[in-house]
């Protein structure tokens, strides 16, 4: 049987195969009011992970009996396109991507006014268009931003990453090779004004002191996202008054 | 009693606007006595209240508000009137007489105030200001742009009418009428609506738009002289 070699994700200086040192994000892009159409929309590359979210309503529930009287339903769609991994992904909604989609919307509906709109649906569609590790906290923080950008009240935004346990060392912002090969992966997604945890996932074996240790680094990697994430927000609407 | 933004300050759910939770306004609100922003928007205070003036978003019926509709079904209990594709809402009729008496039929546009709007849903008041729309154009704008189209004590609207000799109904829901007495009348107002809509807020947009509607009214008396020649 053919048997791939585990490659060696931390070289002796300490770098990652991607060059990054244990605490560095990827390189990242946020853009908001990308797609025409939506109420509201975003869009998030970090690194070679690009992902889509866009936000529809809120507008009457349908079928109507699924309507709550009291606050509007949160519906959310994490999905893959099935070009966006190295193996193609079959059409539809896999087991794990439904229960992302549950985990994604649950840290959503923490932050968003829901009972401002009963008897109402929220749609979320997030769309991965490439995958490299990290969809899910692209996703979530796309999918804020796409909320917010529809004028949707919320109590603050949502910025998420992963870390995780690569040959022996906590690192910030897994790839799709370190998640594969490394013994833990733990997304982190964080409202990082009152810094509540909204996600938190771990698959892997880590120590108390590990966990910690990687909770603290992800709160550093949210901040900076943050950071991104407002100054992404501010420039398009400072842009749009400026014109004006 | 401080407050942490410059006047028309691009401001982001979450921000920290006041310490004052008595100064919450519309866009805003209060966790643990401090005003914070709920949308984005520009933040402004009025009438001693802190508020986030919202660049989109979704229409929020609000009872005493004029909307306009579509109506999209009748039912014994009254007809329901579409919106602007997210809410519908119910106008409702003591007797069904009245309700034949009005003579609805389904994609009418009508022109009410909104009685209520709860837990029950949305509800539209049938009383004198209630109005059956049968001629114009009817376009949709961004909610949260309407009161710049009404301007200062309706000072927009007005001169709107007054230049292009339109008839200009609006409805809080973002739904607009346009009837004029000639399609480039009714062109050059609904450019001037969207003219509004795109740059709600900027300074001095009266004179903008005068500047721009008289342009087109002028250019359209133009056209029908020499259409005449």
């Amino acid at each position: 049987m053919e048997q791939t070699a585990r490659p060696k994700l931390i070289d002796e200086n300490g770098r990652r195969l991607d060059g990054r040192g244990p605490t560095d994000l990827r390189p990242l892009r946020i853009e908001v009011s990308v797609l025409e159409k939506s109420d509201g929309s975003a869009y998030v590359e970090l690194g070679k992970t690009k992902v889509f979210a866009a936000v529809y309503g809120p507008k009457e529930a349908h079928p109507k009996h699924l309507s709550l009287p009291d606050r509007a339903i949160l519906n959310c769609r994490y999905h893959m396109t099935s070009f966006s991994t190295d193996e193609r992904k079959t059409l539809g909604m896999t087991r794990r991507e439904v229960e992302l989609s549950k985990v994604i919307r649950e840290a959503l509906e923490s932050v968003v006014f829901l009972e401002e709109f009963p008897r109402s649906a929220i749609d979320v569609f997030i769309e991965v268009v490439q995958a490299d590790g990290g969809t899910r906290t692209a996703g979530l923080t796309a999918a804020s931003l796409a909320l917010a950008d529809a004028g949707i009240p919320m109590r603050e935004l949502i910025a998420a990453v992963a870390v995780g346990k690569v040959d022996g060392r906590i690192v910030l912002d897994l790839s799709d090779v370190e998640d594969k090969y490394g013994e833990a992966d733990m997304p982190v997604g964080i409202a990082p004004r009152s810094n509540t945890i909204v996600l938190l996932q771990l698959n892997g074996k880590m120590t108390k002191d590990e966990f910690r240790q990687g909770l603290m680094l992800a709160q550093m990697g949210i901040q900076k996202i943050y950071q991104a994430q407002c100054e992404a927000l501010r420039k398009k609407y400072e842009s749009s008054m400026r014109e004006a | 009693m401080p407050i942490y933004f410059s006047e028309k300050e691009v401001v982001l759910p979450g921000q920290l606007l006041s310490d004052d939770s008595r100064r919450a306004g519309e866009g805003t609100y209060v966790m643990d006595g401090k005003v914070y922003a709920s949308t984005v928007g520009a933040a402004t205070i009025r009438d001693g209240k802190v508020e986030v003036i919202t660049f989109k978003g979704p229409y929020r019926p609000a009872a005493g508000d004029m909307v306009i509709g579509v109506v999209s079904d009748i039912k014994p209990i009254g007809a329901e009137v579409d919106l602007g594709g997210r809410i519908t809402a119910l106008l409702k009729i003591r007797n069904v007489r009245e309700l034949t008496s009005l003579n609805l039929k389904i994609g009418d546009v009508v022109y009410a105030k909104v009685a209520s709007s709860g837990l029950r849903g949305v509800f539209l008041e049938l009383n004198d200001q209630f109005k059956k729309i049968n001629e114009g154009v009817l376009l949709m704008m961004t909610p949260t742009k309407v009161p710049r189209l009404i301007g200062k004590r309706g000072s927009m609207i007005s001169m709107l009418k007054k230049v292009t000799g339109c008839n200009i109904m609006v409805g809080t829901n973002g739904l607009v009428v346009v009837n004029g007495p000639s399609p480039a009348k009714e062109f050059a107002a609904i450019s001037a609506i969207r003219l509004i809509e795109r740059e709600a807020h900027s300074q001095g947009l009266t004179d903008k738009v005068l500047a721009h509607v008289s342009s087109l009214v002028g250019g359209e008396a133009k056209h029908g002289a020499d259409g005449k020649a």
